[in-house]
């Protein structure tokens, strides 16, 4: 008995110490990051020599500043999403509402490897198409700002078209029914119900992968990023980023001034990382409280109707879908 | 009283505009002139040596006339000469010469515009600051593997190197190491601003780099007694030099020539000398 | 044909274009890689080690390197993520595990690049200084900040697992007079195990396909690794490294084989995981 006290007690123990252990680490690594770089934190880190009304509104160049690599890093995102949420939404839906038997099954394999191929290789493989496409299709294709955004939408692809699966599929029987019973068409349901329904969950998504697009080093590494471009201008050259800048500088900052940038640079975009995970988590919450509060009895009794079993079943296909991708986890 | 003194700054930013005007302007025009009405980008990659006169060169260009832009990438000699061949970008920067076979194969047409040595250095608090050739090569094929034994601290040397499309890892491997081998427990590093920074953060580390990117954060070896300053590698006795430069398809034309032909300008050799590099002219 | 069945038919193109995209980044490979895959150089490339001076382009080393980095890193970050998802999940109090599970939240946030960074100025210095051997530049740098880097993928996915176990069990065990460590060892974590191996295969898919923390933390040598205070180069990183090299020589063909190596490694993972939920019982997969 005073045995298995003893034992009962060294468990408790040893778990309270890996916690205290993993949270001791993160905070060590976040407050050794603000310690050193808080103070670089200011307009003159971002805009360089250039002033900052001039650099925004006049197009004035700015050196020795973040800005363009923060530009950089909007535009690629932007340009990646662009490519990956039309693709990704109707594979999603087409999942969701269409597919069948094998063929969906096949299809859900493929995504799976898509989503779990490293950052890198996908980085390879948009570096060997554009080599390729230069060699073979026209001499002004080379790695630039579109061939480094289009590998980034490959890498996010199965990420939103599995959170536009999973939103489809959570929607309740009874919300599903409603419209065809009133002698609407599948296309007339999914379009008028059961997509506003998914926005939210589908957005959040959409959020999270955006941060995917904002922190992935890898693949731009390989596709196009540049150490000093400016601001960028054209989708066929040569680009900055955030994350880039971040490695570049802590394998070869040239004095204490640019390594001190480097800190600026890690903090800035953990802070980015940070707020867009924060909102995708508040459209979530959002969500869930429209599910419950505002959309009347119907929507109450089919909550209750839906078997827990079957929903915490999705949630798990989520969290691999999400932890593969790095982002967390979604419900 | 507060009307005056703005009256006294204003005059003051007026004489210094003036003043700065009068002694810049003419230099400034002379070498930047050829880019005035231009616009386009000119893509550069390659040599890292380069990188920092590059820089500094792209600055003034793109402040003298924003429409034009330049990009800068590293990668390394091989990279350079390989991506101006194969049209990537329009200047390819090499540490190194071109090899014949790669001038043939691609039409390559050769600017040289600085000459560098490669120095070996090791960390500012490291006692060993000179070395024969024999021990140099010891410690780079592995034989000799701590400090001690140089007369140094009991500390293991880390020994740090740079992938095979490196100009500066060429010329120091023929001209340093006499190509003799490389320990496989070699760190590797990707530019010569990385060497540096490597180096300067390690207290037993050695590395080679650009002499241009020598520092108060690495201290350079003296190399069987021969300090690797620009004296000693103007006047030959630092033996361990190469020429800086850029390569393109063909004759250079249009943007890049005249980049090229600021660089070789009174200006751009300026900024050559000032970035710790032999100007050519 | 009707404008339904022409938007079902956009629909299967896009799920069709998004899953050839999987297979012709696997056909791209093979094909590129092709020159060094055939031409007798297969079993050099695999056993071989890196020696481009000799012309001699094996993967041996950054085979190794990233076994042992990664299983290393996940022989760090398991027992830390178990514990820590028993704390969140049966011992701590209420307020305790939703403040520890946003952590695991917050943490996967945190983008990769920035524990490299840290990694660099911070851990590396310290494992130089506390070891007489090596850099600091490491195996052990690199796995340390890899369990990090992995922990909450597994804490999330075990703490998920913990709270799917039926009520109805813990109930039964407190009615025999089970403590809590009585539920945890005898239910909650033999019901479990599947959730556990999900976690560790996919942490370790994680770890094994991270470029940015080996390239900037473990030094990068070609060398077989004697140790774990020895450097290293992982399969990631070496593509990283070599992108640069000539496009038409062996040295970058061989990047290719890397490529399909990672990618068939987690390849593999994926299938692991997809049968041990169907054999599970678990429905969707």
């Amino acid at each position: 008995m005073v045995m298995k006290r003893v034992k009962e007690s060294i468990i408790v123990v040893l778990s309270w110490l890996c916690s205290l252990l993993l949270a001791g680490s993160v905070a060590t690594i976040i407050g050794y990051l603000l310690f050193k770089g808080l103070a670089t934190i200011n307009l003159a880190l971002i805009f360089g020599d250039t002033a900052p009304l001039e650099a925004i509104f006049l197009g004035r160049q700015v050196f020795n500043g973040l800005l363009p690599a923060m530009v950089g890093t909007l535009a690629l995102v932007l340009l990646a999403l662009i490519f990956a949420i039309p693709l990704g939404v109707a594979a999603g839906i087409y999942m969701a509402e269409y597919g069948k038997g094998r063929l969906k099954g096949w299809f859900s394999l493929f995504f799976d490897i898509l989503a779990s191929i490293p950052s890198i290789v996908v980085g390879l493989f948009g570096f060997s198409v554009a080599v390729f496409l230069h060699h073979n299709l026209s001499e002004r294709i080379y790695p630039c700002l579109l061939i480094a955004a289009l590998s980034l939408a490959f890498l996010v692809l199965p990420y939103i078209i599995r959170t536009t699966q999973v939103a489809l599929e959570s929607i309740p029987v009874t919300i599903r029914q409603t419209a065809p019973a009133l002698g609407a068409t599948k296309l007339q349901n999914i379009s008028h119900v059961l997509l506003p329904h998914a926005l939210s969950a589908m957005m959040s998504g959409i959020v999270l992968a955006m941060g995917r697009c904002a922190e992935d080093t890898a693949v731009i590494m390989l596709t196009g990023v540049v150490a000093s471009a400016g601001m960028p201008r054209s989708i066929f050259a040569g680009f900055e980023a955030l994350p880039f800048y971040i490695y570049y500088i802590s394998a070869q900052y040239s004095d204490s001034r640019e390594l001190a940038s480097g800190y600026g640079a890690a903090i800035i975009l953990l802070i980015i990382c940070i707020m867009l995970f924060g909102l995708a988590f508040y459209i979530k919450a959002r969500f869930e409280l429209t599910f419950t509060a505002r959309s009347g009895d119907k929507r109450r009794i089919s909550q209750r109707i839906m078997k827990a079993p079957d929903r915490r079943k999705k949630s798990l296909k989520v969290n691999f879908q999400t932890e593969q991708s790095g982002q967390g986890t979604l419900l | 009283m507060i009307q005056k003194l703005r009256q006294n700054t204003i005059t003051a930013i007026t004489l210094l505009v003036v003043g700065l005007l009068s002694v810049a302007a003419p230099t400034m025009a002379d070498s930047l002139t050829p880019f005035q009405g231009e616009t386009g980008t000119i893509k550069v990659s390659g040599g890292t040596a380069h990188i920092p006169v590059m820089k500094e060169a792209a600055k003034r260009i793109m402040t003298f006339n924003p429409e034009i832009r330049i990009t800068i990438a590293g990668g390394g000699s091989g990279v350079g000469i390989k991506q101006v061949g194969e049209g990537l970008v329009d200047i390819g920067n090499s540490g190194r010469k071109a090899k014949d076979t790669e001038i043939a194969k691609y039409n390559l047409k050769m600017c040289k515009w600085a000459i560098d040595g490669v120095a070996v250095v090791v960390n500012p608090r490291n006692q060993v600051t000179s070395l024969t050739s024999a021990q140099l090569r010891d410690i780079y094929s592995g034989k000799v593997r701590n400090w001690q034994a140089l007369g140094g601290a009991d500390k293991p040397i880390t020994v740090f190197t740079r992938d095979n499309s490196s100009g500066t890892r060429a010329v120091f491997w023929k001209k340093a190491l006499a190509k003799g081998d490389i320990t496989d427990r070699a760190h590797f590093v990707v530019s010569n601003g990385a060497m540096k920074a490597a180096v300067s953060q390690d207290p037993y580390a050695i590395g080679y780099v650009s002499v241009g990117y020598i520092d108060s954060s690495v201290t350079p070896m003296a190399l069987d007694g021969v300090v690797p300053t620009l004296d000693n590698i103007k006047a030959g006795h630092y033996k361990i030099a190469r020429g800086l430069y850029s390569n393109t398809r063909g004759e250079p034309s249009g943007l890049a020539k005249k980049l090229l032909d600021y660089l070789l300008s009174p200006e751009g050799q300026a900024i050559v000398a000032d970035k710790g590099f032999i100007p050519v002219q | 044909m009707t404008r339904a069945r022409l938007i079902e038919r956009a629909l299967l193109l896009a799920a069709t274009v998004s899953g050839l995209s999987t297979v012709s980044i696997f056909v791209f490979m093979v094909i590129l890689g092709l020159p060094i895959l055939t031409a007798g150089h297969f079993s050099e490339l695999l056993t071989g080690p890196w020696s481009p001076d000799h012309g001699v382009y094996g993967i041996r080393s950054m085979i190794v390197g990233s076994l042992t980095i990664s299983f290393l890193s996940l022989l760090f970050a398991f027992p830390l993520s178990l514990g820590t998802s028993v704390l969140i999940a049966v011992l701590a109090p209420r307020g305790v595990a939703l403040a520890m599970k946003r952590l695991v939240r917050f943490m996967t946030a945190i983008p990769t690049v920035v524990y490299g960074f840290v990694g660099i100025f911070l851990l590396v210095p310290i494992i130089r200084e506390l070891f007489v051997h090596g850099s600091g530049m490491s195996i052990l740098t690199a796995a340390l900040l890899l369990a990090i880097l992995i922990s909450p993928t597994m804490i999330l996915i075990f703490v998920d697992s913990f709270e799917r176990v039926p009520r109805s069990y813990l109930t039964a065990v407190a009615a025999l007079g089970g403590s809590r460590i009585d539920k945890l060892i005898h239910v909650i974590l033999p019901c479990s195990w599947p959730g556990i191996v999900t976690g560790l295969v996919l942490a370790l898919g994680r770890a094994m396909g991270d470029t940015m923390i080996s390239l900037m933390v473990a030094g990068n040598s070609v060398g077989l690794p004697q140790s774990i205070l020895d450097s290293s180069r992982t399969l990631t990183g070496h593509i990283g490294l070599i992108i640069s090299a000539d496009f038409d020589s062996l040295e970058f063909k061989a990047l290719f084989a890397c490529g399909l190596l990672l990618y068939l490694m987690t390849s593999i993972m994926v299938v692991i995981i997809r049968s041990l939920h169907f054999r599970a019982g678990v429905r969707g997969w």
